[in-house]
């Protein structure tokens, strides 16, 4: 037990690795230190400026090999951009941002709650809503409310998400005059109007997917046996569905929807752009636009460290609850 | 470079031929095919239509124009496919809006150059909109179609090769595997495209990168699974070499998983291009940028709905017909559904 | 059976709770409907508020109300014209004999810095600190400081000893280190400062320019020149959790900063060290508002005569927040939530009918200002090109003659903004001296015709280019590659197709095109200006060769090198604006129309909507925005907001219906099971 726990650790910190290497090679092999001084400053600054500007955001080394020591000196690799690439980001000093100097850390920081405060209402919601009408359509399966279901669901699915958020910001924005357009506020008493929007539209969004993929679910574990043997001895339909079904059902479907909570963090690009939310997936797409590469590598390697953790998590859990597991 | 697009139509015919061939030998794709055909035969005209468009968009040559208007004069000198030979994009224009099939222009009711011809009016520059939301046929198929030739043959090498040899090799690709899958999609995309720079074979190559992934697994899974299967120990046993194996045995059964992957994989990346284009990151004369290009119209009184319904009209009928093929398909195809039926 | 009760009970609940909580469209805390705060949006932060590097108008609406500067605008006479602000009155102006050009100012006594933590500096019980004309040397120095890198160094560069001041500062910092580790007001004072700026006293302030600069009075009212204490520059370096001084600003102003989040809002709050504040018995310009005021503005209601001589400011606050897009923020414009913005192309016809507001808009109250900003937007060549450029010659002439021919701007400005801004002739916009509203560029003009004759004689019959015989292939290069600009450039593409010459869209990162201009890979692009200070001057450099791109890094992209030009340009930049000056610049705009380095576009003209309850808000036209003019009836507002955001409920209702309507068989269902 304890040795698959060290062994799964030693692969998540394998991994972490992996993804550094992959960020260092776009963002730093690939894309030129020069132009984004330049991007930065502007054109007609002094090459001191611009040499300055390049020391202090960490850009000025060689990109493996330092020439300048010598072959055994250990700053032939240590005094290098990958060196400093992974040491500024395995010990969390991410510096400051290429576009405005503001230091990223305090961004992550201001940008986690409004991230969160919508996409776990969100999450949670189209969760529930999603497992309700699969259980619905499973109960009623082959009438007219799984077909009528079913087919609202594959519509649904064919939609454009930008569709959606623009149709929804339109018609109960503007229209019904439900909550305001967009904006957002720290205070928790006004927040929630800013939020209903976006949650409502992001249930609808992602209702079709939902309950086609719950659906499956619920129907395969209706298959199993001991269904046939709870309905055999006498079970009510309802009763089988949500004693057994649903409860049986709930752990691939969590299994499945816990390693989607890391994405929380980062936000929806889409909902936080268009509702003027400042969280993290707001400030992703203003380093796209304003080419922010040290912001976005950022936000890349910290959903990617908090995808690994919870991965960890979940298999470690598996492990203590099913021995079977650590076997294989 | 006029011949390439047009090799490109030869060599997906070529292609589609000889898989015709294979299939027709074939039993058990042979009779897939003729339920699909019946279950959904709807679909699979309109998926049909739709390729059509593309291929006609695709084949292009150079000059042919007689006319002695300087545009098309211009016009003339570069390659234009059949679809632009039609429209004839650079007559067929008006100064601003006008509705669908109207005589005058939307705004000053100047009158039109090519009145009650535009089937959904024009846009803001004059360019009809039925002509652009086609050309957007071609660009949603190259996404969802090269993207796909890109991630199936690499996700089948790596998934085969990690499946059946196991060891170093599968450590490596499982490695390389997880690495990817931990990074969120849409920001390894965003990521690659801002780096790589955008453009159709970039777009493409970003999106195979972030896509291969999934059905990478899948393979490897089903490969590991076969390769215990009887029949492929038997065959080992008789001293068949490797690649007998694995192109035998191993590759037609993991046809169906291939089948269905592609199918759910396109309507993704032309839903995911549509965030893409809202980005600014997106291709040029995509639906996406179409949408984009329109949403902003809406707000417009009276309102300027043609150019949004075209491009999203289109978009949506395309991943309509997908999507139910697809979900017909794992009805036919998937053995346990398969099993439940008979 | 318990459980899906529950279960519905709670989806239903939560639902439900969520609506009701939620269902109200103001965005902003009730309990500040009946403040004087003025509601405004941002739709991106600026990237700096250091007042010697900003020079966005984001970072304006900001750094012009919160640092003061020695001379103003007046808020009300146009043609523009010149207040004293932190300057007792208007400097002395005295010409030296040697060509110097000497200003001196004199402080008002007893200015004083918003409260701070960097005044901490000094003594730790103080937090504010008397302004000296030490603070203005001391801004001057930093302008021209290499390691703060000011956009406008050139333009102060006339200031005896700047340059050289520049030069010295960067030897003596690579040389000693120990200077180089000096608190940077230390250094500067090593170093005496910048020559050409004096502090006689405490309070006097001299200012010698090597030539004659009339213009140079312009820049004592743009925050550059505000005071800047020391300390905040020292105090917020943006170590161990402090800010930068480039987001916090520290100044004299009628407001401070009191939050700014980049992300979502800042604030502007009542400073009461402002010297308004502190001493209303000094009845400063600055600081009271002005007596004089026009009928014709009153009329307009953009000026309400109660306020005559009244001490400034009014509003207590100004809350900026974010709106990433244009719609949401003019729709709740429309709602009564901001109280004035721009009309946007794409409500343009719900909003303006013909040339005047729609009934609508009068029926809420709203007034429309339409200014044209001293600007300009043209389409330039690069004149290094060796197709369209000067080494082309005559035939490079004749072909920039024939495209700027058929661009129609009047077309282009219907499509894309509905008419607005003026089509332009020349770089001089409206309302500057030189701008000749019967002047027509015979250019200018769409004639496809003539163009199509100049093609002849340029040696491109119907667009074609003898050397491929095929047609004339140019690009047009961009850094702007979203959707909304192609569709723009799309549009002079298609003009010049008429001519047959085939240029292409070359829309690539902004990376990729300024390292195009830099090494000078382009043909065509696009570009604007925004004035500086009101003077043709400020839109004719724009042209001449000290200030090209190629060789100098100057704004001049179109590399236009005319020595012709450059003489009349030597004679008119500093002459009073008289007859002779008109003649010159008239010379320089007729060389202009015949060279075409330059397809001259439009003058900006914004439409500016603003509610009923917005008092005082004559626009400015200038980047230059003050609100310690405005005020806002807050009363009137809340009523307004009330009035047109009662939500529209029964589709609320009928969508509750429909649901139980569709659960009924289910729970018919579920009974008959229980049976």
């Amino acid at each position: 037990m304890f040795a698959y726990i060290v062994r799964r650790l030693a692969y998540g910190a394998v991994t972490v690795l992996g993804v550094l290497l992959l960020l260092f090679v776009l963002f730093f092999a690939i894309a030129d230190p020069d132009d984004i001084a330049r991007q930065a400053i502007g054109e007609r600054a002094s090459a001191e400026v611009y040499e300055q500007w390049k020391v202090n955001h960490g850009y000025d080394k060689p990109l493996v090999i330092n020439a300048e020591h010598g072959v055994l000196e250990p700053g032939r690799y240590t005094d290098t951009l990958l060196f400093e690439h992974y040491r500024s980001m395995l010990t969390f000093d991410f510096g400051r941002s290429d576009a405005d100097d503001v230091p990223i850390a305090e961004r992550l920081r201001q940008g986690a709650l409004p991230s969160l405060s919508l996409t776990l209402p969100l999450f949670a919601l189209s969760l529930v809503v999603g497992v309700f009408f699969a259980l619905l359509v499973a109960f009623f399966r082959d009438t007219y409310v799984d077909f009528a279901v079913l087919v609202m669901c594959m519509l649904a699915m064919s939609v454009a998400s930008l569709i959606y958020i623009i149709a929804g910001q339109y018609l109960i924005g503007l229209t019904l005059k439900w909550f305001p357009i967009s904006g957002f506020d720290a205070d928790p008493a006004l927040v929630i109007r800013f939020l209903a929007l976006p949650i409502i539209i992001g249930v609808i969004a992602s209702f079709g997917g939902d309950v086609r993929l719950y659906r499956t679910v619920f129907i395969e574990e209706t298959n199993k046996d001991y269904v046939r043997t709870a309905r055999a001895k006498g079970c009510g339909d309802a009763r089988v569905m949500v004693r057994h079904v649903l409860r049986n059902a709930l752990i691939p479907i969590l299994t499945s929807v816990v390693l989607a909570i890391p994405f929380l963090f980062v936000g929806s690009l889409l909902f936080e752009n268009f509702f003027g939310i400042p969280g993290l997936g707001a400030i992703t797409v203003e380093a796209i636009n304003g080419n922010d590469f040290s912001t976005l590598r950022t936000m890349v390697y910290i959903s990617a460290l908090l995808f690994i953790v919870a991965q960890i998590l979940t298999d470690i859990s598996y492990t203590l609850a099913d021995p079977r597991v650590r076997l294989s | 470079m006029v011949w390439l697009p047009n090799m490109i139509v030869v060599a997906l015919l070529a292609g589609a031929f000889i898989l015709f061939r294979t299939v027709r030998r074939n039993r058990f794709w042979t009779e897939s095919i003729a339920r699909l055909w019946r279950r959904r035969r709807f679909s699979l005209i309109i998926i049909g239509l739709y390729l059509a468009v593309a291929l006609l968009d695709t084949i292009s040559w150079v000059g042919g124009s007689a006319s002695e208007n300087a545009s098309d004069v211009v016009a003339a000198h570069k390659p234009r496919s059949v679809i632009d030979r039609i429209f004839q994009p650079d007559s067929f224009m008006e100064i601003s809006y006008s509705e669908p099939f109207a005589d005058v222009g939307f705004y000053g009711e100047q009158p039109l150059a090519h009145p009650g011809k535009h089937i959904l009016g024009t846009d803001i520059l004059g360019q009809d909109v039925f002509y652009r939301s086609l050309k957007g046929v071609k660009i949603a198929l190259l996404i969802g179609g090269l993207t796909t030739l890109i991630v199936i043959p690499i996700a089948l090498i790596f998934g085969l090769a990690a499946g059946y040899f196991g060891g170093r090799v599968d450590d490596v690709v499982f490695f390389v595997m997880s690495t990817l899958a931990s990074i969120p999609n849409l920001l390894l995309l965003i990521a690659l495209i801002i780096v790589l720079g955008t453009g159709p074979v970039q777009v493409c190559v970003a999106l195979g990168v972030t896509g291969w992934v999934g059905f990478c697994r899948l393979t490897r899974g089903e490969t590991l699974k076969l390769r215990e299967a009887d029949y492929v120990q038997a065959a080992k046993a008789l001293g068949a070499s490797h690649l007998r194996i694995i192109t035998r045995h191993i590759i037609p059964n993991l046809a169906h998983l291939i089948v269905i992957t592609f199918a759910l994989q396109f309507t993704g990346l032309v839903l995911a291009e549509t965030v893409l284009a809202y980005l600014g990151i997106g291709l040029d004369g995509s639906w996406g940028q179409m949408i984009d290009q329109a949403r902003n119209e809406l707000s417009r009184s009276p309102v300027i709905w043609w150019n949004l319904a075209g491009a999203t009209v289109l978009l949506f009928t395309l991943v309509l017909c997908v999507n139910l093929c697809a979900d017909a398909l794992r009805d036919i195809l998937d053995p346990r559904t398969r099993k439940e039926a008979q | 059976m318990n459980a899906t009760r529950r279960w519905c009970g709670l989806l239903a609940t939560s639902v439900a709770c969520l609506l009701v909580a939620a269902c109200s469209n103001n965005p902003y805390p009730s309990e500040e409907q009946n403040e004087k705060i003025q509601y405004a949006a941002f739709s991106e932060a600026p990237r700096t508020l250091d007042p010697a590097t900003a020079y966005t108008t984001s970072a304006h609406v900001i750094t012009a109300n919160v640092y003061d500067t020695l001379l103003e605008y007046h808020y009300l006479n146009r043609p523009y014209e010149l207040i004293p602000g932190l300057a007792e009155a208007l400097p002395e102006v005295e010409q030296l004999l040697d060509g110097r050009t000497v200003f001196t100012f004199r402080l008002r006594d007893g200015i004083m810095f918003q409260r701070d933590a960097s005044f901490s500096l000094n003594d730790n019980d103080t937090d504010s600190r008397k302004v000296t004309a030490h603070d203005f040397a001391f801004q001057f120095a930093r302008l021209a400081d290499p390691a703060v890198n000011s956009p406008v160094f050139e333009n102060f560069a006339s200031i005896t000893g700047f340059r050289a001041f520049r030069d010295l500062i960067s030897e003596r910092r690579q040389a000693d280190e120990a200077f180089a580790a000096l608190r940077i007001d230390q250094q500067y004072e090593a170093l005496g400062g910048v020559p050409g700026i004096i502090v006689l006293n405490e309070l006097e302030l001299e200012i010698v320019l090597d030539q004659q600069d009339l213009q140079m009075l312009y820049w004592f009212a743009i925050p550059f020149t505000t005071p800047v204490p020391w300390e905040a520059v020292v105090y917020w370096d943006g170590e161990e959790g402090r800010e930068r001084f480039a987001d916090h600003p520290v100044g004299t102003g009628p407001y401070t900063l009191s939050v700014y989040d980049k992300q979502f809002r800042y604030v502007l709050e009542r400073n009461p060290m402002w010297y308004g504040a502190m001493y209303p018995e000094w009845q400063a310009p600055g600081a009271v508002f002005p007596t004089d005021i026009t009928q014709e503005d009153v009329e307009a209601r953009r000026v309400n005569p109660e306020y005559a001589g009244r001490a400034l400011p009014f509003l207590d606050r100004i809350e900026y927040r974010r709106e990433r897009e244009s719609i949401p923020h003019f729709n709740k414009l429309l709602q009564g939530y901001y109280d004035s913005g721009g009309v946007i192309n794409e409500s343009f016809d719900a909003v303006i009918d013909g040339d005047r507001l729609s009934p609508a808009m009068v029926e809420m109250g709203m007034a429309l200002d339409q200014v044209v900003s001293p600007s300009v937007f043209y389409i330039g060549f690069n004149m290094d090109d060796p197709t369209i450029g000067r080494t082309a010659g005559e035939p490079g002439r004749l072909l920039r003659q024939a495209m700027s021919l058929v661009v129609d701007v009047e077309q282009y400005l219907e499509i894309f903004s509905n008419g607005r801004g003026v089509p332009a002739q020349s770089p001089i916009p409206p309302g500057l001296f030189g701008y000749d509203d019967a002047y027509s560029n015979t250019f200018r003009q769409v004639d496809i015709d003539r163009a199509k004759d100049l093609m002849v004689q340029a040696g491109f019959p119907g667009g074609t280019d003898p050397a491929t015989n095929e047609p004339l292939k140019l690009t047009f290069d961009t850094g702007n590659t979203t959707a909304q600009a192609q569709l723009r450039y799309k549009y002079f593409v298609t003009a010049w197709r008429r001519l047959g010459i085939d240029v292409e869209i070359a829309a690539t990162t902004y990376n990729k095109f300024q390292e195009k201009v830099r090494t000078g890979a382009y043909q065509i692009f696009q570009w604007g200006w925004v004035a500086d200070y009101p003077d043709p001057e400020n839109f004719l450099f724009l042209l001449e060769s000290g200030s090209a791109r190629s060789a100098t890094g100057g704004p001049n992209t179109a590399n236009f090198s005319n020595p012709d030009y450059d003489a009349l340009f030597a004679q008119m930049s500093d002459r009073p604006s008289d007859d002779e000056r008109l003649r010159l610049i008239n010379e320089m705009i007729a060389l202009l129309e015949r060279e075409r380095p330059w397809i001259e576009l439009y003058h900006l003209e914004d439409y500016i909507l603003r509610h009923e309850w917005v008092l005082n808000a004559k626009p400015m036209g200038l980047s230059y925005p003050v609100y310690k003019y405005r005020d806002i009836d807050a009363e009137l507002r809340s009523e307004s907001r009330e009035t047109w955001n009662q939500p529209v409920r029964w589709p609320l209702y009928a969508i509750i219906l429909l649901m139980v309507a569709a659960t009924v068989p289910a729970i018919r269902t579920l009974y008959r099971e229980r049976q």
